[in-house]
C-alpha cells in the first residue's frame, strides 16, 4: 500500500512538472510560483517538496477538468429539463402529465448506489448485485421512455409533446450517465481522470 | 497419382473463402469480455421492461374487459415471477460448486430452477393460447392478444439472456 502511494505521487509529480508547460498560460504563473517555493526548500527535501507541490498542481489540473465536466453536464441537464418543460408548457400542449418522468429521473441512480453499498467492490470485475442494479436501472430508463408514449397513445398528451419529452429524456439520461462516468470512479484511481 | 494430389491441393486453395482474411476493425478501447455481464444485464432489462410496457399500453388503449380480459394479466405476472425464480439461483449452485450452499443445497436449487422454467414455459404457452383462442379465432381486434403474447415472449427471452448471457467467472 505504501509502495503504491509512492508510485502514485511520483507519477503525479513527474507529469505535473512536465505538464505545466503545455497547459494554459494562466496556470503557468501560479504554478511557477509553487515550483519556485518548492525549489527554495532545503536540499534533502527538494525532491519530496517539489513532488508534493507538483502533485497538488496536478490535483488542481484534475479539479479543473472536473469543474469543466461539471459545467458541461449541468448545461446538458438544463437543456434536457428545458425540453421536458417545453413539452408541458407550450400553448399547443398545456398539460403537465409528462412531469411524472421526473420520478424516473430521480430514482434511476438508486439501484447503482444500493449495489455499491451492499457489496464492497473488491477485485471482482462484476457481481450479481451490480448486474441486478444494471437491470433495474435499464428498466427505469425504458419506463421513462414508455410513459410519454402511452400518454400520447391515449391522447392525454399530443404526439409533439411526447417527442419533446422523449428528447428531454435522452438528454437527461445521457447527463446522468456522464456523471457516473466522470465522477463515478473511486478516489483511489483519481489519476484515471486525466 | 501425384498429378491428382497436386490438383487436389490447388482445388482446396481456390475453394477457401474470400472472407478468410477479413477481420473486424479492432476496437481496443473497450474490453468486451469484461463488459459481457453488464451488456447482458442491460439487454435483458430492455427486453423485460419493453414487454411490460407493451402490456400496459394494451391495457390503457383497450380498457374494456370485453376487449382485454383482465385475467390475461396473469400470464405476465407468472412470467415475471418465473424470471426472478430462475435468476435467483446461480449456475454454480446448481452444479454444486459454490461454497455457500444457501438454504436449498444442490438438489433444492435444481428443483427451484425446474419449477421456475416450468412457470416460464407455461406462461409462454398460455399467452400463445390466449392469442389464438381468444383473439385470432374470434374476429375481433387482435392487438391485445398480440400484446399478451409479446409481453411473455419478451420476458422469456429476457430471462434467457439474463441467465445464460452472463458468465459467473467475472464474479471471482
Amino acid at each position: 500500500m505504501g509502495g503504491r502511494q509512492g508510485r502514485g505521487s511520483a507519477w503525479r509529480g513527474g507529469t505535473g512538472r512536465q505538464g505545466r508547460a503545455p497547459r494554459g498560460g494562466e496556470g503557468r504563473g501560479g504554478r511557477g510560483g509553487l515550483c519556485g517555493a518548492g525549489a527554495a526548500g532545503g536540499a534533502p527535501n527538494l525532491g519530496g517538496a517539489a513532488g508534493q507541490e507538483a502533485g497538488s498542481a496536478a490535483a488542481q489540473l484534475g479539479d479543473m477538468a472536473g469543474v469543466k465536466a461539471l459545467v458541461a453536464l449541468s448545461f446538458s441537464g438544463a437543456i434536457g429539463l428545458t425540453f421536458l418543460m417545453l413539452g408541458c408548457a407550450l400553448e399547443d400542449y398545456g398539460v403537465y402529465w409528462p412531469l411524472f418522468v421526473l420520478i424516473f429521473y430521480v430514482i434511476s441512480p438508486i439501484p447503482h448506489f444500493i449495489a455499491k453499498r451492499a457489496t464492497d467492490d473488491s477485485d471482482a470485475a462484476s457481481s450479481a448485485c451490480r448486474e441486478l442494479a444494471y437491470f433495474f436501472t435499464t428498466g427505469i430508463v425504458v419506463s421513462a421512455f414508455g410513459l410519454p408514449i402511452i400518454l400520447a397513445r391515449v391522447a392525454v398528451i399530443k404526439w409533439g409533446a411526447c417527442g419533446l419529452v422523449l428528447a428531454g429524456n435522452a438528454v437527461i439520461f445521457l447527463t446522468i450517465l456522464g456523471f457516473f462516468l466522470v465522477f463515478g470512479r473511486g478516489d483511489d484511481f483519481s489519476w484515471e481522470q486525466w | 497419382m501425384k498429378i491428382f494430389l497436386a490438383l487436389e491441393d490447388t482445388f482446396q486453395v481456390k475453394m477457401a473463402g474470400f472472407l478468410d482474411n477479413f477481420r473486424w476493425p479492432e476496437c481496443e478501447c473497450i474490453d468486451w469480455s469484461e463488459r459481457r455481464n453488464a451488456v447482458a444485464s442491460v439487454v435483458a432489462g430492455i427486453l423485460f421492461f419493453t414487454g411490460w410496457w407493451i402490456m400496459i399500453d394494451a391495457a390503457v388503449v383497450y380498457p374494456k374487459p370485453e376487449q382485454l380480459n383482465h385475467a390475461f394479466h396473469t400470464c405476465g405476472v407468472f412470467s415475471t415471477l418465473a424470471f426472478f425464480m430462475i435468476n435467483a439461483v446461480s449456475n454454480a449452485q446448481v452444479r454444486g460448486d459454490s461454497y455457500e450452499s444457501g438454504c436449498l443445497g444442490r438438489t433444492g436449487a435444481r428443483v427451484w430452477l425446474f419449477i421456475g422454467f416450468m412457470l416460464m414455459f407455461g406462461s409462454l404457452i398460455a399467452s400463445m393460447w390466449i392469442l389464438f383462442g381468444a383473439y385470432v379465432t374470434q374476429n375481433t381486434d387482435v392487438y391485445p392478444g398480440l400484446a399478451v403474447f409479446f409481453q411473455n415472449a419478451l420476458i422469456f427471452f429476457s430471462t434467457l439472456i439474463y441467465k445464460f448471457g452472463r458468465t459467473e467467472e467475472l464474479w471471482t
